[in-house]
């Protein structure tokens, strides 16, 4: 499966350290804006995603489109690379990889499918590359960086244990 | 550095003079501090109503958007997704 990241869900899997396990499993592709981003300043998860565009686990694409671009900017107020992992999904059909409110509801009008951090930590739990204490641990970190609200947490957490 | 005249409310102006002594800074110092902090408290909130997205954050703040990430982290406070976002966010694995 090939998946769209903007940089706010592609950090995060890197601070939890399972991007590495999503990256055997899905084809990531990021615009270069996204990569600039990701790798602007010396910290582990830039490091961690150099390695990973460096080993072709990421994908780096370039986009062309300036003028519709800046227009997803104008009309959603969306900084430029999350603006451009949004076009670059919409233009090659496939779902996105985003942890920011303006770029979701974005989506929502553009008819865009989307995901967040937390359904990759799921994902592969449910698909056996983790075990439930290795999950249980992401989870809790991941609602440390991510700060999702408590109702999206309690539902990971039931989902992990095979509630839902 | 710019150099702006301002009345301030006595109310402020004891505010300022109260943390330069706290601080054992100049007023201006002080001035200017509050200043980067209100910024700072205002833009989070911003993000927090989701308002301004994770990368405009980041650029307001002059931070990376993993420093951003970190600080949004340290002070507490909630990403802006709601529950309906997240429920819809599976879609993407059934198709698999």
């Amino acid at each position: 499966m090939n998946i769209v990241f903007d940089s706010s869900t592609l950090i995060l899997l890197a601070k939890i350290e399972i991007l590495r396990i999503v990256a055997d499993d899905i084809q990531i592709i990021i615009p270069e804006r996204v990569e600039a981003e990701c790798t602007a300043k010396e910290s582990f998860d830039g490091k961690l995603i150099s390695t990973l565009i460096e080993e072709g686990k990421i994908k780096v694409e370039k986009n062309r489109k300036r003028e519709i671009i800046n227009k997803l900017c104008k009309d959603f107020k969306l900084h430029i690379g999350e603006a451009e992992a949004l076009y670059m999904a919409v233009e090659k059909g496939r779902p996105i990889a985003v942890d920011d409110l303006p770029t979701i509801k974005a989506c929502k009008v553009l008819n865009q499918s989307f995901t967040t951090a937390i359904h990759f930590l799921i994902n592969i739990f449910k698909d056996g590359r983790i075990d439930m204490q290795t999950a249980t641990v992401k989870l809790e970190k991941l609602s440390l960086y991510g700060q999702y609200n408590r109702r999206i947490i309690h539902n990971a957490r039931k989902r992990l244990e095979g509630g839902d | 550095m710019a150099v702006i005249s301002l009345r301030l409310k006595d109310r402020d102006f004891k505010r300022v003079n109260e943390l330069s002594k706290i601080e054992h800074k100049d007023k201006s110092t002080v001035a200017r501090e509050l200043i980067e902090h209100g910024w700072e408290f205002l833009m989070i909130k911003l993000y927090r109503e989701g308002k301004l997205s994770l990368s405009t954050l980041a650029s307001k703040l002059e931070l990376s958007v993993s420093e951003t990430i970190d600080l949004l982290s340290e002070f507490g406070i909630e990403s802006p997704i709601e529950y309906d976002d997240y429920l819809k966010g599976f879609e993407v694995f059934k198709k698999k």
